[in-house]
């Protein structure tokens, strides 16, 4: 079982894929919609991560004989939507506890 | 700039760049094409391009030489354990001032003879003074952006209202 945090790049690529498979400048741009205009990803920083989750199988590619080579389309697997899931409730726990804390203090 | 991009791309190990190499410039483009005319944007833009295409060659080779040990540690890309860029400017800063004194004071010890006298200094040695008040102000303002960027800034961004109900709301409170 895989229980490591996922870095912000890395959420946000796999939460762009969530909804549908996309090729990468239609990532890039989600991405920079998913989170308001905060992050911006460089291509070097969005390759470097659609690598390292295509390695380890989060994500694949969409197989169409028609696609040319430099617009490839990437899709997320069941691991990645099962992993996704287990950050996002990670994510939820954290911010239960942050909310309590948070108005503990200020009570 | 396309051009500058492609070479930039060949740092990259070869693995990488035959798999990635044309979605990237092709990812490239489309973005630089649709960039707003102003020059802070163009800026910008290109800064975070290659910035992203130097660190993301490093990293590359990293994990071709060491392998993906970690597949995605929080202290990597994650804004609120990274140092900011000051701090790292400052560090470096003090360690080339700390390997430089410990030079100087080498040379004193292993050579007292060669120390020159006050009288003897050569002319250009009179503006070494004003240089050394400006790298102590630089080093001073750099201190305290680094502790600006580190604390206050930070501090600025802590909600204060009541925190919404809905734990699951994306925002600045999640990842950010």
């Amino acid at each position: 079982m895989e229980t490591f945090a996922l870095t912000e790049p890395v959420l946000l690529v796999l939460l762009s894929l969530a909804e549908q498979p996309r090729h990468g400048y239609a990532i890039l741009k989600d991405v920079e919609s998913i989170s308001g205009g905060r992050v911006l990803l460089s291509t070097g920083t969005l390759y470097g991560a659609l690598q390292r989750l295509l390695d380890n199988g989060w994500i694949e590619r969409v197989e169409e004989s028609e696609t040319p080579r430099d617009r490839r389309t990437y899709k997320l697997t069941s691991r990645g939507r099962r992993n996704l899931q287990m950050e996002i409730e990670r994510m939820r726990h954290l911010t239960k506890v942050a909310a309590l804390r948070t108005a503990r203090k200020e009570a | 700039m396309l051009a500058v991009y492609c070479w930039l791309l060949c740092l990259y190990p070869g693995s990488c760049r035959h798999e990635f190499g044309e979605e990237m410039t092709s990812v490239f483009r489309e973005a630089r094409s649709k960039l707003p005319p102003t020059l802070a944007a163009k800026i910008s833009f290109y800064r975070s391009e290659f910035c992203g295409l130097l660190s993301g060659a490093l990293r590359a080779h990293f994990d071709r030489l060491f392998g993906p040990g970690i597949p995605f540690p929080r202290f990597y890309m994650q804004p609120q354990f990274r140092f900011p860029r000051a701090t790292v400017f400052l560090m470096l800063v003090i360690l080339a001032g700390v390997v430089l004194t410990i030079e100087k004071a080498r040379t004193i010890v292993n050579g007292p003879h060669q120390v020159t006298s006050a009288w003897t200094l050569p002319p250009w040695f009179i503006f070494l003074f004003p240089a050394l008040a400006c790298a102590a102000v630089a080093a001073v303002w750099g201190l305290l952006f680094a502790l600006r960027r580190t604390g206050m800034h930070r501090l600025d961004g802590i909600q204060t209202s009541p925190v919404n109900s809905n734990p699951t709301l994306p925002g600045k409170t999640g990842l950010s």
